[in-house]
């Protein structure tokens, strides 16, 4: 069994993300008046509509785009040196040192402590349609799996196979993949939390909601 | 110390305080004045050291009076605003208990209330004739903003609200007993959930403007939209302290200063625009939007000038009487009658006025009150149509009534008998012919040459004709947009992946449609008027009706000049006649290029126009809203005045036979959809377009809640059941010819 | 076509490959001889495609630019701009068929070549009713049936018995009528008819489909056609569009059960080694002699395809026109000869004409020597569907013949896992012969040796069409 404080002690050392900034596409980067240390928002509002901090502008084909913070965090490292420069898609543009939250933390910690069946190949997975009814009926804790049982689609060029779950009895706990999205060969797609340890995972849960406090 | 100098000191104190409020901080000589003189008389109260305090206290609330008076003269626009929203300020309850003589609440009781910001009250007024008394019923309906200020949302009604008005207004027109309406609100509470607040108040004015009751509004606080879904009446009242506007000082300041969210405008501004905005009751008559002022005391109205709910009782009384009495058919009789209540000395209480009409009557009352308001406004627009032309609509409309009648009211009901009568006698023929050739029928078919029904093999190798062929030009007009080279992104590329669109695709073969997700980005009203309709079938009339500045706004001459020149068009309103596919019918477009599409005087002359125009012509009607921003806020109860009259026209449309149908695209929002537009019972949308009656920067001002993004959008009007369709701007011309065809039914467009 | 540009030298051009895989290296190989430059693309994705590798060693890591995806235009012209690009080579797929993408690189501001014919013969010849309409005007045929959008509903039910009627007289035992969206595409809304009486049913469901689909009921009929080989014709006309020249045929009937074609022939038929119920030599002439008039009536001014399929019987009916460079190019290539002088690449041609140099040479100075099969190969599974396959190839080596071209972009040295974002090809391997026995012996040598190796994320080896394409070798040419 997991040692919530010895996880919780480690992440508190590193109480870090750092999130790289690219380029969507190809274009010439203009920075916004922002500079190297300066704190940055994610995106706000009730309903997450207002944008986070501009962090560049991106023009191509006399079309600006505007490229935002995703999270909050301080930025520590900034590619000023593309200032005005036509750049691939993917490009770098600024490193942003993001202080974990609550549910971050929950989410790595979880990651350790449950069974996380992983995804054999690459390609986009859905949930079968009995066991995708039970997710929207409920929520996901619902769903009981066994070995051998048949729990996923896998969609891959243009081709859907069933998978089979391997791995212990128990409740999908995080569901990891989401729609239309390609996941690569050993990520895990579900963590699987087997019965007798549903206690202590919601321990666990309960000491980072009270034991983490989240930074500006 | 006596109890009772004790209250009468509480009393002043109270005038002070309310002095002090209305004036925000101006006159304060005057204030400190009477503060010291109450100060240094309750001390001396206090102390016993007055022989005869009753005297003094006299002196005192003189001067108090004396003071009042004084500054009575010089009370400006915001003033009045701000006498209206004290706390102080009579209420409707006030009302209900001093001017008639028994009520029962039957819209709910205080807090127990669909909406208790909305009040309505049976209510008894017992009058004398001689020795016989006679009691009287009205319906009441009106906001009440006091008497449980914790609840009552300061007399902003919800959507619920302003529906609960209207059916008791129909309960009243059930009882044939008049409404009398009190209008004590700053707006309409701007949400959407059902019944919405643009949808509702858009029936209640459709429905008022054909209730077939007397109707008498009186207005201390209204509030545009707010005010009007109560107040199309056969008389409006207005209090002498009151206003009468299209927006707050506050709103039209934070839209003249450009503000952003959060930020404030400064008071004088805010004063500025109380002043230019024309809102006070004087204003407001002589634009003949009210019909009569109520004097109030000295700097307004409160609950304990009995004087004045008995003035208001008289006023009221004989606005309702005066109404009766214009229903009357003859001349001398009502001469009379008016006369008598007319006199300034009369007493309403020992007169009596049946309140009963016939059906007769309810029609004349009916057509009084609807060409009162057809009749509103004319002068605000500047119709700069020749001589000439005026005169010669005017002597066509008159020379072709009689021909329109003759041929739609008589020849087409006949036409029909006719019809029938020679299909039946075709089918006979055909029986009867098909007998007779039937032997030499039987012998030709049997000659071999006879053609066979299908075609040859011939037909289906070789080249067929088809008259569509070479139809590769899909747009008779295009967006200047698609002549500059750049890529455009399209606002669902987050949510759908959309890739950048390059602008000459999107501007001219994409009719401004995203080709990924369907989003439609708006397009100039030019777009609509060269592809919906038949190649040079439109035939626009009435442009030369211009827009202007009729409060004389201070900058605005110039703002409405640039907007012609951007433009090319002389107001917001496009009003014209167009086939499609041959159909022909009338269209008045509300431009949202024309500041916003706003309304004004003009547009709203235009609108009602082209409303009368389709009715004579017996054409459908239909009301593109390429977009609109609401009411003109620059031309005050000019436009605002524009809601009761353009509906007033709708409703006298509809029920002559016509087809009114609604398009929105791109942004509408506010008054003219809480009014014309609204109330038609075919509302479409052009996809990603947004319906609302106050946009989210309003809404955050005025209630001070967030509201979700796509609020407005299209697909949620759609749900709320505002609207009855989202059509693709690609095909509106094929569904508005199905819409035509459908709903127009087999007679097209006119039952 | 914008002239403007006519007069820069090729040497002076700089074509943007706006593709991937073998098709991007076929391009990049044919700028090279040509002396262009070129600048080619990829993305994160498939950055390990032979294409980058090659464009690395031809051009430089300067020639290289990593975008966000294929399939956006934005890219491919910001690209274009950035590395002063003065023409676009769509290839095949993605743009190559797109007149919207032609005519924004020619319409622009800053004005690229599209390689390939002008935009408007693009969308003239993309649109399969025009394109019909347009060869029945010059008495080419073409499948019976309709050939507008009809809307009555009786009119339908006359051709479609007409149709029926037609296939009866010409002794077809099961008659079939297709139905399908005239405003449709890919496969959707279409249905057969098998019985008359059940016409009008399919007939209501395709018109309620079209117009809920596409708004637009139009419904073509045709005849169905089941017997029948697959055949084009590679045509190549310069900027001028007057003197079109064909560069023979081909016959691409062996194809998976998704119709996607396997295996490609040329020329089209060998009536000395096999016998036809029809006079062969004539219908290659016929189709060949269609299929240039087309192009001279269109003024077509570039490479493209005319697809036909003949019937048993010897009908030629036109299909479609691929206005692009197809994929099977290198075979029609392989047997051609300009002045006797072999080595043709097509490719290169379009380049060189698509700049806008003339072609050069007539059709008489084009000549034909022996028989070519291009096999592709692809990891899929040929008896389960074709289904494609997806994992990393360990080993893929042949041995090199005079006789034999390949064109991969699968690295041979070290091991490629196969993106599953694009078509599963991986290679092209043109065998020729003198004739058609030493072509297919060729062929199964070739196969024989071929080695082809790989195994997926769960352990399974790798899955190839190789033992498809051998039997399938048996029967090339054979009706």
């Amino acid at each position: 069994m997991l040692d919530i404080s010895v996880v919780l002690d480690e992440i508190k050392a590193q109480p870090f993300r750092e999130i790289t900034i690219k380029t969507p596409h190809t274009g010439t980067v203009t920075f916004a008046d922002i500079r190297q240390g300066d704190k940055v928002q994610g995106p706000q509002g009730q309903w997450k509509e207002k944008p986070g901090t501009l962090i560049a502008t991106l023009e191509r084909e006399r079309n600006p785009k505007p490229i935002y913070a995703g999270e909050k965090g301080e930025i520590s490292v900034l590619h000023t040196e593309l200032e005005g420069r036509f750049v691939e898609a993917g490009t770098s543009l600024a490193v942003v040192r993001h202080p974990l939250t609550r549910a971050e933390v929950e989410h790595i910690i979880l990651r350790k402590a449950l069974y996380l069946f992983p995804a054999p190949e690459r390609a986009k997975y859905y949930f079968t349609p009995d066991v995708d009814k039970k997710i929207r009926a409920s929520d996901a804790h619902s769903v009981a799996v066994r070995e051998g049982m048949e729990l996923l689609i896998m969609s891959r060029m243009k081709r859907e196979v069933p998978l089979h779950y391997s791995g212990p009895s128990g409740v999908i706990y995080s569901v990891y993949f989401k729609y239309n999205e390609n996941i690569d060969a050993g990520s895990p797609l579900i963590g699987v939390c087997p019965q007798d340890q549903l206690p202590a995972i919601q321990d666990v849960i309960m000491r980072v909601q009270t034991e983490w406090t989240e930074r500006d | 110390m006596d109890n009772n100098i004790e209250k009468r000191i509480q009393n002043l104190r109270d005038r002070l305080t309310y002095l002090n409020d209305i004036f925000a901080g101006k006159h304060r000589d005057n204030a400190e004045l009477l503060e010291e003189k109450l100060l240094a008389f309750a001390e001396r109260v206090r102390a016993e050291a007055l022989e005869d305090p009753y005297a003094e206290l006299a002196s005192v609330e003189d001067l108090f009076s004396y003071v009042e008076r004084r500054l009575e003269d010089n009370i400006t626009a915001m003033d009045r605003v701000r006498i209206v929203r004290h706390p102080q300020r009579i209420c409707l309850r006030d009302i209900l208990e001093n001017v008639y003589d028994n009520f029962t609440e039957v819209g709910g009781q205080d807090e127990y209330s669909l909406d208790p910001g909305m009040l309505i009250a049976r209510a008894v007024i017992t009058r004398r004739r001689g020795k016989k008394t006679y009691t009287q019923s009205v319906m009441v309906i009106g906001q009440e903003k006091g008497h449980g200020a914790e609840y009552r949302n300061g007399g902003s009604v919800k959507p619920w609200g302003n529906a609960k008005a209207r059916q008791y207004m129909r309960v009243a027109e059930t009882e044939g007993i008049p409404i009398h309406t009190y209008i004590f609100t700053p707006g309409s509470f701007p949400i959407e959930d059902y019944p919405g607040a643009a949808q509702q108040i858009a029936r209640n004015i459709y429905c008022m403007a054909g209730l077939r009751v007397p109707v008498i509004a009186v207005i201390s606080e209204g509030g545009s939209g707010g005010a009007e879904a109560i107040g199309l009446a056969d008389k409006r009242l207005m209090l002498s302290h009151g206003y009468y506007s299209v927006i707050s000082p506050e709103g039209a300041a934070a839209i003249e200063g450009h503000l952003k969210a959060g930020e404030r405008a400064t008071p004088e501004l805010i004063e500025q625009c109380a002043h230019n905005l024309k809102i006070t009751a004087q204003d407001n008559l002589r634009f003949g939007y009210i019909d009569r002022v109520v004097q109030e005391p000295p700097l307004g109205a409160r609950p304990w000038h009995f004087d004045f709910f008995r003035h208001l009782r008289q006023e009221v009384l004989r606005a309702t009487d005066e109404v009766v009495i214009s229903t009357r058919t003859l001349p001398v009789l009502k001469g009379l009658a008016m006369a008598r209540i007319r006199k300034p000395d009369a007493n309403l209480d020992e007169m009596y006025t049946r309140w009963g009409l016939s059906a007769a009557a309810k029609d004349r009352l009916l057509a009084h009150r609807q060409q009162k308001f057809l009749r509103l406004s004319r002068l605000a627009a500047r119709d700069r149509r020749p001589f000439f032309t005026k005169m010669a609509v005017a002597t066509w409309d008159w020379a072709s009534k009689p021909w329109v009648r003759f041929k739609y009211d008589f020849y087409r009901k006949h036409q029909r008998r006719i019809r029938t009568f020679m299909e039946e006698m075709g089918n006979e023929w055909d029986v009867f012919k098909g007998r007779l050739l039937a032997p030499w029928r039987r012998l030709t078919r049997k000659l071999p040459n006879a053609k066979s029904d299908a075609g040859s093999t011939q037909d289906l190798t070789a080249l067929s004709s088809w008259s569509g062929e070479g139809q590769r030009k899909m747009w008779n007009y295009l967006s200047p947009r698609y002549k500059i080279d750049r890529a455009v992104t399209c606002p669902n590329s987050a949510a759908y992946g959309c890739l950048d669109l390059w602008g000459p695709d999107l501007f001219a073969e994409f009719a401004g449609v995203c080709s990924h997700c369907g989003y439609h980005f708006p397009m100039e009203p030019e777009w609509y008027v060269k592809n919906v309709f038949d190649l040079g079938s439109v035939f626009e009339f009435n442009s030369e009706i211009e827009a202007g500045n009729p409060l004389g706004f201070p900058g605005f001459d110039d703002r409405i000049l640039a907007a012609q020149k951007k433009t090319k068009s002389k107001s917001g309103c496009m009003t014209f006649e167009a086939r499609i596919d041959n159909i022909k019918l009338v269209v008045a477009m509300l431009m949202g290029t024309f500041r916003g599409g706003s309304v004004g005087a003009a547009e709203g002359y235009k609108f009602v126009e082209a409303a009368q125009r389709a009715e004579k012509k017996r054409y459908p009607f239909l009301a593109y809203v390429h977009g609109t921003a609401g009411i003109r806020i620059q031309e005050g109860t000019h436009g605002v005045i524009q809601m009761p009259r353009c509906t007033v026209a709708v409703r006298r449309y509809i029920e002559s036979g016509g087809l009114y149908m609604v398009l929105y695209d791109t942004n509408s929002f506010a008054g003219p959809v809480a009014s014309f537009l609204g109330c038609s019972p075919y509302q479409f949308a052009v996809r990603s377009s947004n319906i609302g009656f106050a946009g989210p920067g309003v809404i955050k001002e005025t209630t001070g809640m967030d509201i979700p993004p796509k609020y407005h959008r299209s697909y949620r009007a759609l749900s709320r059941g505002h609207i009855q369709g989202i059509w693709d701007r690609r095909e509106i011309r094929a569904n508005l010819k199905q819409a035509l065809l459908t709903i127009g039914g087999r007679n097209l467009y006119y039952r | 076509m914008d002239n403007a540009q006519e007069h820069i030298p090729l040497h002076d051009h700089k074509i943007l490959v706006a593709n991937r895989g073998e098709i991007a290296m076929r391009i990049m190989r044919a700028c090279c001889k040509l002396g262009t430059a070129f600048t080619a693309i990829y993305t994160a994705d498939d950055a390990a495609s032979g294409h980058v590798r090659l464009a690395r060693e031809l051009g430089g890591e300067k020639s290289l630019y990593r975008v966000s995806s294929y399939h956006d235009a934005n890219e491919l012209m910001a690209v274009a701009d950035a590395a002063g690009c003065t023409a676009v080579h769509p290839g095949y797929g993605f743009f190559a068929e797109d007149f919207r993408f032609a005519r924004r690189v020619t319409k622009r501001d800053r004005k690229l070549i599209f390689i390939g014919p002008s935009w408007k013969i693009i969308r003239e010849l993309g649109d399969k009713i025009n394109t019909k309409r347009l060869a029945r005007s010059l008495d080419v045929p073409t499948v019976p049936g309709s050939d507008r959008p009809i809307y009555d509903e009786l009119e339908a039910e006359r051709i479609a018995k007409t149709v029926f009627e037609f296939q009866e007289q010409q002794g077809i035992d099961h008659p079939l009528v297709l139905v399908k969206a005239s405003a449709g595409g890919g496969g959707m809304g279409i249905e057969e008819v098998y019985d008359p009486d059940q016409f009008r049913s399919v007939y209501r469901r395709i018109r309620n489909y079209a117009l809920r689909q596409f708004k637009d009921e139009g419904v073509l009929i045709e005849q169905r056609i089941t017997d029948f080989n697959h055949l084009e014709v590679q045509i190549v006309a310069d900027r001028s569009g007057r003197s079109p020249v064909h560069f023979g045929t081909r016959n691409c009937s062996i194809q998976s059960s998704g119709r996607q074609k396997r295996l490609e022939v040329a020329p089209g038929f060998a009536p000395e080694a096999l016998s036809y119920t029809f006079d062969a030599d004539r219908v290659l002439r016929d189709i060949v002699d269609y299929s240039l008039t087309m192009a001279r009536k269109v003024g077509y001014d570039n490479v493209g395809t005319w697809e036909w399929i003949v019937t048993r019987k010897g009908d030629p009916f036109l299909m479609e026109v691929n206005t692009r460079i197809q994929v099977e190019n290198g075979v029609s290539a392989r047997i051609a000869r300009v002045r006797g002088q072999g080595d043709i690449d097509l490719i290169a041609e379009q380049i060189r004409i698509g700049l806008g140099e003339p072609l050069g040479y007539g059709q008489a100075d084009i000549t034909f020597d022996g028989l070519g099969i291009e096999y592709r190969l692809i990891a899929e599974d040929p008896n389960n569907n074709f289904t494609p396959w997806v994992g990393h190839i360990e080993q893929f080596t042949w041995k090199p013949q005079p006789w034999l071209t390949m064109l991969t972009h699968v690295p041979t040295d070290e091991q490629y896992e196969i993106p599953t974002e694009f078509d599963p090809n991986l290679a092209l391997a043109i065998v020729w012969g003198k004739d058609l026995e030493e072509a297919k012996a060729r062929g199964l040598e070739f196969l024989r040796d071929l080695r082809l190796t790989g195994h997926n994320a769960t352990g399974e080896p790798l899955q190839s069409n190789v033992d498809f394409l051998k039997t399938s070798t048996e029967r090339i040419l054979r009706f």
